[in-house]
Parts: C-alpha cells; structure tokens; sequence
C-alpha cells in the first residue's frame, strides 16, 4: 500500500457472456508512481479502455484490486479527484465554452475540492478568444481542447485519457499532444493514456505500457528514457530507436495474442 | 454539383433561359447555397402559385356544386359578417386545446421523469400508458361527459389525453439518450443523480419534449373539436359551431369555422418554431450547413 502510487494487482474481468477462459483483463499488474505519465498500447481488444475505465469506477471488475495513491477509484471519484477524457470530447453542447469547463466545479460541491481558474485554463490550451462560443462552433481539435480543459479544471490527483486524439487529424493531433504535455508539465498530474499511435506514446510518456489480447495481459512495460520536458530528441535517433523498440514489442503482443486479426505490424 | 443541379431545376428564370451547354459558373454556384432572402421570387413563387392553383380548383368546383364547396367569397363573407362570433367561438375552442395540452403534457412530463429514476414505476405504467393511447378517444367523450357534465372539464379531459402519449413517449425517450461518454464524465466526477438529471438529462430530452409539443399543438385542437363535438350540451366553441351550421347545411358557416381552426394550428406551429429557434440554438435541428 503506498500513497504515491497507482497499484493494480491481479486484475481480472470477464464481460457478460465472454469466454472465462479469455477473460478481457487477465492478471493485470501495474504500477504507475505518482506525477508519471504513462502510456497503454496495445491491439484493439487488449483491454487497455476497459483498464481505463476500471481505474476510473466506472466499470466493476471480477478479481484482483485498484489501489489508487491508497484509495479506491469510488473513493477517488468521490474526491473529484479523477479527471477523464474520453475519445469523443463529450461537451455539453447548450453551454459555452467557459460554462463547459466550470462543470467540473459546479457537480458534486461536497467534494469540497478547489478549482481552476477557467480563464487560465483556457489560456493555457489557446482558446482564450473562444470562451463565449459553443462547441458547434468549434472545430474537432479545439472541442478535444476544451475537454482537456475540463478534465485538468478540477487539479485532478489522476487523469485517464481514453484515446482523446485518434479522431483528429495528424497535424491537429501533434499540436494537442504540446498543449498536454504543457498543462501535464504545470499541473504534475499522474496521467494514464491509452493510444493507437507508437509516435505519441514515445512523444508523450514515461512508461509505455504494452498490451497484448485475448485475453488481455501487461506483455511489457518499456520506459522512455527521453529528457524533460520533450522536444527535438522526439524525432532524433533517440525518439526513433524507441519507437522501433515499442513497434516490435507489439509485434511480440501481436503474435502472443490468441486472435491476431486486427493490428497489421508496422 | 447535386444541389446547384437542384437550384436551378427550381429557378424558373433559369429553367425558361435554356443554356445546357454553360457549366455553372463559380458565382452561380456559391448563390445556390446561400441563404435567400425571404423577398426573392425564389422563396414565395412557388407557395404563391400552389395557393393560387388550389384555390382556382376550389372556385371551379364550388362554381357547379355549391352543396359540395362553398365559393370562396361567400365563406369570406361569412367571416366578415360576424367576426365577434367567430373570435369568441375560437377563444373557447383555443381555452380548452391549451389547458388540456397543460394538463396531458404536464402530466406526461412528470411521469417522464418518474420513470426515467425509478424503473420500476415504467413497467407500471407504460402499459396503461399504452392502453390509454391506443383508446379512441372518440369512444371514451360520451362517458366522461357523463362523469363531468357539460362544462369544460370533460373537454379538457379528452384534450388531455390525447395529448398525453406524444409527450409522454418522447420526454421518456430523450431523457434516456445521453451519450455514454458525457455520462462518464459525469460519473467520475461524482456526480449525484440529481445533478445528472438536471445538467444533463433534462437539457439533452428538451429538442425531444419540443418535437413532442409540434406534434401536440395541432393535436390538441382536434381533441378540443371531437369533445365538442361530442359533448351534445355544449353552447360555444368551433366544434359546435361546426355541427351546428352542418346540420342545417350551411356550408359557409361550417368552413369558415374550420378557416379559424386551421389559423390556431399554423399559429401554434409557429410559436413552437420559435420556441425551437430560441431553445434549441445549440441543436443539429437548428444549425443550417449540418455537416
């Protein structure tokens, strides 16, 4: 038990009317220290949303435990200590942009827990000349932005990205994975993202987090080695030998997994 | 080049200037899709030559059958002659369409919401809901006017409750289509169910609820017409204005009754539009270029 880390231990979940013998997470270890930021990839089905959405309370899993800097993911909801981000930016559509991001604030007051100021955030993510707009007026990187916003709008102790960028653009994508890393680099929050992309997993973490399927298993954990904060050496020989070294670890979770349908190795 | 075809197809300048050999130019194209202003010939032509056709048809019928259609001049006339009568008469008829929409969607609205946190009250009542709806209301007047005389109440009732259904199946449906991932948020924020039901539920079932009330509007003047009609006691309103001048064929009288009907519901129409346009800014419904 300890108050500085994220443990998982012996993680297992079977869907309704799944294959026991295949459980979706199957014995899941992992440890992520407080302030890191680290990467879960993997083919689709590994698990990794399912992982995700288990660590943040919304999903109830059959064995093992979730221990989160000592507390349960309820527990930590509870706080409001958990910002999320899903794929989808997920605003609310009759508010502004301003009015988006104080939800956070204005759910669950007895969580007692302080906010951001709403003007800082919306600086810090370049949409300060689009507080009063709404999200129809947006486009599909500057709503990610928003929610980006609003998930950092309550200092959260930990922040779950489910695939936030992979319905944007490649040069969109790019410039959203500098604004996070900005806000992550200010805030020190412990961020757990799940990705499709090899490039943005080196780019952006700590720790990569190699997922195999069916069932869905930690094949390794690879640490990036790159200094703080990123820059050029992402692109360099340095970020590129990464990349290759994430690449063929997925391709051993490839050929591990029990149906290797769905990812062609790059 | 679908909808520059389709703009000119409906541009009768255009379509009397044949050029089939011309490309459409740049400027033709980008006027196609901008928004019209409601004094081009483009917008009122074609309503203006439809009303104008039927109306023609109408006088050329009722020219040779005056017991089929009434000339056109002499239900005008009609209307003129007394406009008191008919104002009062729609007032009643338009009182008792709109209680009975306050009370059908009302009630709808509040059992929407019942339903929508606590499940086991739906498998209650949406089967009596259903029962009730598919009723014919026609068939159920005669006993409530019975139960509640020949005052407005069993109007008001039968108003209801054709009113009712809409609402009631619509607001159920919208407040159970919020998206899994706002709802995530939601949840990992800790958020109550209160708090759920009023940021999120609510507004997300309110472009539901306003297709319910365009649907409802018109709706409720037929109910108020069919007690009327049915409620043999009755003094005032278009319903009985309409039996009345019926039995007695004066077929003016009965469509100049049903002009003023006809009036109520475009106008409700129009209110709930605006009400869109107001409420729903936000909604795909509302935004011109969808993409």
């Amino acid at each position: 038990m300890s108050r500085e880390r994220i443990e998982v231990r012996g993680l297992t979940k079977t869907y309704e009317g799944g294959d026991p013998r295949r459980p979706t997470l199957d014995r899941i270890d992992l440890d992520v220290p407080r302030g890191h930021f680290v990467s879960l990839i993997g083919p689709s089905g590994c698990g990794k949303s399912t992982l995700v959405r288990v660590v943040a309370g919304l999903e109830d899993y059959d064995e093992g435990s979730v221990r989160i800097f000592d507390s349960t993911p309820r527990q930590m909801c509870a706080a409001k200590a958990v910002g999320f981000v899903p794929q989808s930016p997920a605003l609310l559509p009759w508010l502004n942009v301003r009015r988006n991001i104080t939800l956070p604030a204005r759910v669950n007051r007895r969580a007692g827990k302080g906010s951001e100021n709403p003007d800082a955030l919306l600086r810090m993510v370049g949409l300060d000349d689009a507080a009063r707009k709404y999200p129809h007026e947006l486009s599909g990187g500057m709503r990610q932005r928003v929610a980006i916003a609003r998930a950092f709008g309550t200092r959260p102790d930990l922040l779950l990205m489910d695939e936030p960028f992979s319905a944007l653009d490649e040069f969109t994508r790019e410039a959203l994975q500098w604004h996070l890393l900005g806000l992550w680099e200010r805030m020190s929050t412990t961020v757990l993202f799940v990705t499709h992309s090899v490039r943005e997993a080196v780019t952006l973490s700590d720790e990569i987090v190699v997922m195999s399927a069916r069932p869905g298993r930690v094949h390794e954990v690879i640490p990036v080695d790159l200094p703080r904060p990123r820059g050029d050496e992402v692109t360099g020989p340095r970020g590129r030998a990464l990349e290759d070294r994430v690449r063929a670890s997925l391709r051993g979770a490839w050929e591990s997994g029990a149906a290797p349908d769905d990812l062609i190795p790059l | 080049m679908a909808t520059v075809s389709k703009a000119a197809g409906t541009d009768p300048r255009r379509s009397r200037r044949t050029r089939p050999q011309s490309p459409p130019s740049r400027a033709r194209r980008g006027s196609g899709r901008r928004r019209r202003s409601p004094l081009s010939p483009r917008v009122w032509l074609p309503t203006v030559v439809a009303v104008a056709l039927v109306g023609a048809a109408w006088s050329w019928v009722a020219a040779g059958n005056p017991y089929i259609l009434p000339e056109l001049g002499e239900v005008g006339r009609t209307l003129a002659s007394d406009p008191t009568l008919f104002v009062e008469n729609a007032w009643s008829t338009l009182q008792i369409a709109l209680l009975g929409v306050a009370w059908g969607a009302g009630t709808a609205f509040v059992l929407a919401l019942l339903m929508s946190e606590i499940p086991v009250l739906r498998r209650a009542i949406m089967p009596l809901a259903v029962v009730l709806n598919v009723t014919p209301v026609v068939a159920l007047a005669p006993a409530l006017v019975v139960a509640f005389g020949f005052g407005m109440t069993p109007k008001v009732v039968v108003t209801a409750i054709v009113t009712f259904f809409p609402v009631l199946i619509n607001v159920t449906t919208g407040l159970r289509s919020v998206s899994g991932p706002v709802l995530h948020v939601f949840r990992t924020l800790h958020a109550s169910r209160l708090e759920v039901l009023l940021k999120l539920r609510l507004p997300t079932s309110l472009p539901y609820a306003l297709a319910a009330l365009r649907v409802v509007l018109p709706l409720s003047i037929v109910g108020a017409v069919v007690a009327e009609f049915v409620a043999a006691g009755s003094s005032s309103g278009l319903g009985t204005m309409i039996r009345n001048s019926a039995a007695n064929a004066q077929l003016p009288h009965v469509y100049a009754a049903v002009a003023c009907l006809a009036t109520m519901g475009v106008l409700m129409l129009a209110l709930t539009t605006l009400l869109e346009r107001r409420l729903l800014f936000w909604h795909e419904s509302q935004q011109r270029n969808p993409s």
